[in-house]
């Protein structure tokens, strides 16, 4: 290696990881907002997203961002008639739209984070047992338990953090190691899935198979306000541990020992880090189901360009996490229009793709 | 041999009565030890594989806790200090170490800078100036833009020290640092060592298989076998082919070179029932 030879550290491959990134969401959630099955021109689009009608309107602008019964606690008056354009760009697309960019934050963030703690660049968010949970506590929900539906988001959540502490005290024999929480996911995730697959079988008709299905690929359709604001202060919490913790990432990538010679309580952190890893990967579940693959490639994608110093890593993954799902949750909803398909399949699709290219490419892949 | 109770040192590092078991009712690693390491001096720990000096060595860095016994560290019960505080007199360098592929030197220098962060605290001019003094120190200056994943074994041995020195550790643990690498860059670590020891007065432990670079850099050895201290005190004292024998259960010869200031081991055979100069047969 010549003397003087500087690598690429950062700087420009993250600015152009940044500017296509943007671009690229902006684009998706311009033809998100644009397109689908009510036809409106580009024109009339753009209009009802920016003209006055809404922007006008404080009390209307709340009463979608906070919700309907905010805005009566508030003593807002009834909103005047809003045209059916506006109101579909307001509250279907668009939100669908922010949803798909807090999912895309979440699951980058969390994949990050797990990648490190198991110092393997082959795991996901849902290593540690949230799909497994999440997924059967769905299936229970819309299986045998249909009264429970409303709550069926928060209850996903709570079987995926459920099943998170289960690996972990499966994996506990004083104190844990990488291996050792992938082998009890390993574990948790067998028996989850077994059980989750067995409950089809209980399923009274199509729509609750479908709808299912939906859950457990991972699907935006159908989201709205309500679903913005369940997701974003989580968002807002993971995004701010996951940059307040990139300095333990970092050394935990250096292995136990020395990161513990260097003073680092290793378990607590470990521990900590998962935790906020958790919540990230169980909120975006409890919006759109289980995304595969968001949280195991734009990772990869990001650090191939910035490098694994996890401030460069994270501060990527909040512009490619977005980019990848919000593109990948417009071709699902579009491409094969007017079915649409959960956005997990698209994710899948593009997930097998870009192993398939990373193979090929890499002579060594997988550790970290 | 004068040394001083180890409970009552001020300053100084001592292990007293030490027990270490991998395993409940497994054989203890180390049974029952006592050792006070000279301070500002080098101290070598040898002894065949799975003598505990490997285990000795991570103990007396707390980086292992032992089933029973103390150790204390200038003055207090090594248990007392927090995880930061340790890591701010001492530093430990393992035998393997691992990397992310794409860290630079200078990267791996910075972590060795984390007990002295706070939480959120950003990087003061303190610690790029500790992290410049141990790249220099280390002589890893000229390779801090290099990824540590593309250098041969012993610059990654210097980098993994620049790292332990960005921690202005005051005790310096090395476990076998010198077993991986060819003759020149064992010689060079060793050095370094002696080095870092003359000038900055640095307490140095560490372990060693090659008995000539122990009879050549250390100040103090403390043989091991059977996780119990076999002898102690300087090269002249421990190498010697009583010691070697029991130890190592080897033959050796002492030789003198002759301007006469060191001496190497010549080890001739494995030791037989019936001891003979010319080996088993």
């Amino acid at each position: 290696m010549p003397e003087n030879e500087k690598l690429p550290r950062g700087g420009k491959a993250m600015a152009l990881l940044v500017t296509l990134s943007s671009f690229a969401v902006l684009l998706a959630a311009f033809v998100q907002v644009g397109a689908g099955s009510y036809e409106m021109t580009w024109r009339q689009a753009w209009h009802a997203l920016t003209g006055a009608e809404v922007w006008g309107q404080p009390e209307l602008l709340l009463r979608l961002l906070l919700g309907e019964n905010v805005a009566r606690n508030l003593g807002f008056g009834d909103p005047d008639a809003i045209a059916t354009t506006t109101l579909i760009v307001w509250t279907v697309r668009l939100p669908r739209v922010l949803v798909g960019i807090m999912v895309g934050i979440n699951l980058a963030f969390s994949g990050s984070i797990f990648q490190a703690i198991t110092r393997n660049e082959m795991a996901s968010p849902y290593l540690l047992g949230v799909s497994s949970g999440a997924g059967l506590t769905i299936m229970l929900v819309l299986v045998l338990f249909p009264a429970l539906g409303a709550h069926l988001p928060l209850i996903a959540m709570a079987g995926g953090m459920g099943a998170f502490l289960l690996v972990y005290a499966i994996a506990w024999n004083h104190g844990t190691s990488p291996v050792r929480l992938v082998l009890a996911g390993v574990i948790i995730g067998a028996i989850a899935g077994s059980i989750q697959t067995g409950l089809f079988f209980f399923a009274r008709d199509l729509t609750v198979v479908q709808n299912a299905l939906a859950w457990t690929t991972g699907s935006l359709t159908g989201v709205g306000w309500e679903q913005v604001r369940m997701i974003a202060p989580w968002t807002l919490v993971c995004v701010i541990l996951g940059f307040s913790g990139t300095r333990y990432l970092d050394i935990l990538l250096l292995g136990d020992p020395t990161a513990k010679s260097l003073g680092m309580p290793v378990e607590r952190t470990r521990f900590l880090l998962a935790a906020a890893a958790i919540l990230s990967a169980a909120s975006a579940v409890s919006v759109a189901g289980l995304i595969g693959f968001v949280g195991l490639i734009v990772p990869h994608i990001v650090r191939s360009l910035v490098g694994s110093p996890h401030r460069r890593l994270l501060a990527g993954c909040l512009f490619a996490g977005p980019a990848l799902l919000t593109c990948a949750d417009a071709t699902s909803r579009l491409a094969l229009s007017p079915v649409q398909i959960p956005v997990g399949i698209v994710t899948g699709v593009l997930g097998g793709g870009f192993f398939l290219y990373l193979m090929r490419r890499k002579q060594e892949f997988g550790r970290l | 041999m004068s040394q001083e109770s180890a409970t009552f040192t001020i300053s100084g590092l001592a292990g007293n009565d030490l027990t270490v078991r991998y395993r409940q009712k497994q054989t203890p690693v180390i049974a029952g030890q006592t050792v006070a390491i000279p301070e500002g001096k080098i101290t070598v720990f040898i002894g065949p594989n799975g003598s505990g000096k490997s285990t000795l060595l991570k103990t007396l860095a707390w980086q292992l806790r032992p089933e029973m016994g103390t150790v204390i560290l200038d003055g207090r019960n090594i248990a007392e200090f927090s995880p930061k505080e340790l890591a701010c007199r001492l530093g430990i360098l393992f035998q393997e170490n691992s990397a992310p592929n794409d860290l630079t030197v200078e990267e791996l220098a910075y972590h060795g800078r984390y007990p002295h962060r706070r939480l959120f605290e950003s990087l003061t001019p303190e610690d790029s100036e500790a992290v410049e003094r141990a790249l220099q120190l280390s002589g890893s200056d000229r390779l801090r833009h290099h990824l540590i994943s593309q250098l041969s074994s012993g610059q990654k041995q210097l980098a993994w020290i620049a790292m332990l020195l960005s921690q202005s550790p005051k005790y310096l643990f090395l476990d076998e640092p010198t077993t991986f690498l060819d003759m020149a860059h064992q010689f060079e670590i060793m050095d370094l060592v002696r080095r870092l020891n003359r000038e900055l007065g640095n307490t140095v432990l560490l372990s060693v298989h090659d008995l000539n670079l122990a009879a050549r850099y250390a100040d103090h050895i403390i043989a091991l076998r059977d996780g119990r201290v076999v002898a102690e005190g300087s090269s002249e004292e421990v190498l010697t082919v009583e010691i070697l024998r029991e130890v190592f259960q080897v033959e050796t010869r002492i030789v003198r070179d002759l301007a006469g200031d060191s001496f190497y081991c010549v080890p001739l055979g494995k030791t037989c029932e019936q001891v003979s100069v010319k080996g088993c047969r």
